[in-house]
């Protein structure tokens, strides 16, 4: 006994703790959540570092709060890094070390990351306990090149009329959702995502929804709202609120696109709302300034095109041989007084393949959603339209314009002819149709079947103002009536002629009893 | 150019000739005169604050357990590039040694060890 004793002691005296080399660095002073490291002459740009508490702590007080802090290098130095803090600025202070992490900033992505919200770190924060990652990808990465890319050719369905109808959406398209503020925007964001319970689980895809620099309740809001409508099965929420450091609100929307493009890679279709990419620049700005960058034109920063460009890029449709996947981005820009010519919302539109413009006056009016369709548009999404839509929708776009320029004529004039009349009441009646509430996105062979009626002058025996509780009243007769019909355009996406017969039948016998 | 002035004054300091080193600090005083540009003396000495302070956080610095493994620490530390004429005591650190210079740290420490241990446990 005594010598297997004296064998142990031996063990434990000879101990010697394995010996860890590694690049560090000193932070020298910190503010404004920035701080400035000596040392670290290595570390790449973009690089995670972590800061450590427990250095110069003991033991038990290292144990009591043993969790890293990050930072991520954005400015290279002569005699060492700027770092923005990627958590509680104030536990840093000067002289903490700062270790190298040797890897971008990079999140967890994982299918368990569905039903979820987690932060632009990708850290779970609906106290629903952690989630199992599938991988961890670096959230900046080059988009796909033109070989690996495929032309946009799916529809993505937002369930809003007016946008299926004239502004289609294809999967793999950057569509921008510009307007002043309490426009609509993140309704139609928020009914996008909706309307995807009614696509078929197979293709349905995937919803990341991005709050940048929003309030924690209306987040905590909208999260209930996709919850109730049982939308949290297919989506991902990711906030950096307004209370959240600078540094987590412009990486949230590239961990949105990190997220998005693992299920792109997948072969997966996704769809990711950044709201708003105008919260982001500012915060860019924000840090770019503290990180002492030369201020350009509204004094953001040289690269701000370049950071929404490389975001933006990244949504894709994929080759058949990359999978066949697609990462479709929504993003929203507010404006102030309806100003489309200042210097973030002319970048994004040069970005993007088109925008949907919201008015206030239009929305004042009561126009919902209040897009103004003579300067939204979307320059790919018509080659992903379906056939059903384009034959329904073809000259909606160019008569409700003409509709606008004579309505503008009307105030001046009381006195008009009869063709200009009819075409003003036709106006009239087509704007009650594609008048839609918030939070009532409708499948797309329903909303086919509404403009086919409203084309094929169904609704002309009522009054402009009739329209839209007659267009409510043939929505329940044809759920009711016309199932057959639903499912077959459903089917096809096209309405075929036999569709289209039983079709008319049915519309003849919806008008015949509202007549009698 | 208060970051010439600076790297001047930096590598001055290099110099182990004292008189040197004054002389040289004298003529750039004398040339900001004429220049009229003394306004920049207070920021050429922050700079140089700056670079001390920067000097001092980087210089190779050894930190042991207990005195009786100082000698040992030393000579380990030597070994491995970062040259302390002593080391600092520092109990936290439980067992062993750690040195650090030029942002490079090594860490032989039994304080590190276990937090390794319990951050492994606890993941």
């Amino acid at each position: 006994m005594q010598s297997i004793i004296e064998r142990i002691e031996k063990e434990i005296a000879a101990w010697a703790p394995e010996a860890g080399a590694e690049e560090t660095g000193i932070v020298r002073a910190t503010g404004d959540g920035i701080a400035e490291i000596d040392g670290l002459t290595k570390t790449a740009m973009s690089e995670m570092v972590l800061f450590d508490p427990t250095f110069d702590r003991t033991l038990t007080e290292a144990l009591k709060d043993p969790l890293p802090i990050y930072g991520l290098v954005l400015n290279l130095e002569e005699d060492g890094v700027r770092a923005v803090i990627l958590g509680d600025a104030t536990k840093i202070h000067e002289g903490m070390l700062v270790r190298r992490l040797g890897r971008l900033l990079s999140i967890a992505v994982g299918d368990s990351f569905i039903g979820r919200v987690v932060n632009p770190l990708g850290e779970p924060v609906d106290g629903k306990g952690p989630i199992q990652a599938a991988e961890m990808r670096p959230i900046e990465r080059e988009a796909y090149g033109v070989i690996d890319r495929a032309s946009v050719n799916v529809p993505l369905h937002t369930g809003v009329k007016a946008i299926d109808a004239m502004i289609p959406i294809g999967r793999g398209q950057r569509e921008l959702i510009i307007g002043d503020r309490g426009t609509g925007k993140t309704s139609i964001a928020i009914d996008t995502i909706i309307n995807q319970k009614s696509e078929p689980v197979a293709t349905r895809p995937i919803c990341i929804y991005v709050a940048i620099g929003q309030k924690e309740s209306k987040t905590a809001k909208l999260v209930a709202e996709l919850e109730s409508r049982g939308a949290m099965e297919y989506s991902i929420v990711v906030t950096a609120p307004a209370s959240a450091p600078a540094a987590l609100q412009f990486l949230a929307p590239f961990a949105g696109a990190t997220i998005g493009e693992y299920f792109m890679e997948a072969g997966r279709d996704a769809l990711v709302v950044y709201d708003d990419l105008s919260k982001q620049a500012v915060a860019y700005r924000q840090m770019s300034l503290l990180l002492r960058r030369p201020p350009g034109r509204e004094a953001y920063p040289g690269d701000i095109f370049y950071l929404h460009s490389r975001l933006l890029e990244r949504a894709a449709k994929l080759s058949k041989e990359k999978g066949g996947g697609s990462l479709t981005a929504l993003p929203i820009i507010e404006t102030q007084e309806g100003d489309v010519s200042a210097y973030i919302p002319t970048n994004v539109i040069s970005i993007t393949d088109g925008q949907i413009y919201l008015e206030a006056n239009l929305f004042n009016k009561g126009q919902r959603p209040a897009i103004n369709v003579g300067i939204s548009v979307s320059r790919v999404g018509s080659s992903a339209q379906t056939k059903a839509m384009k034959k329904v929708a073809g000259k909606i776009k160019l008569e409700l314009a003409q509709f606008r320029e004579l309505e503008a004529f009307m105030q001046f004039s009381s006195d008009l002819d009869v063709e200009t009349k009819k075409r003003i009441d036709a106006g009239r009646r087509m704007t009650e149709i594609l008048n839609q509430g918030r939070g009532a996105p409708l499948p797309f062979e329903m909303e086919a079947v509404i403009i086919f009626a409203a084309t094929n002058g169904y609704f002309d025996s009522f009054a402009p103002e009739e329209v839209s509780a007659m267009e409510k009243k043939l929505q329940d007769y044809l759920a009711r009536e016309a199932d057959g019909v639903l499912a077959a355009i459903k089917e096809s996406k096209e309405i075929r002629e036999g569709s289209e017969k039983t079709l008319r039948e049915k519309l003849d016998a919806f008008i015949a009893r509202q007549a009698a | 150019m208060i970051d010439d002035y600076t790297r001047l004054l930096e590598a001055t300091a290099e110099i182990e000739d004292k008189a040197a080193s004054d002389a040289a600090v004298t003529k750039l005083i004398l040339h900001l005169k004429s220049a009229g540009r003394m306004k920049m003396l207070p920021k050429i000495a922050r700079e140089l604050k700056k670079v001390a302070a920067r000097r001092h956080a980087l210089r190779p610095f050894v930190e042991v357990a207990h005195h009786k493994e100082e000698a040992a620490a030393l000579r380990a530390a030597a070994e491995a590039g970062i040259d302390a004429r002593h080391a600092v005591v520092n109990p936290s650190l439980i067992h062993g040694w750690r040195a650090r210079s030029n942002g490079n740290l090594i860490d032989h420490s039994a304080k590190r060890a276990l937090l390794h241990i319990y951050q492994n446990v606890t993941r």
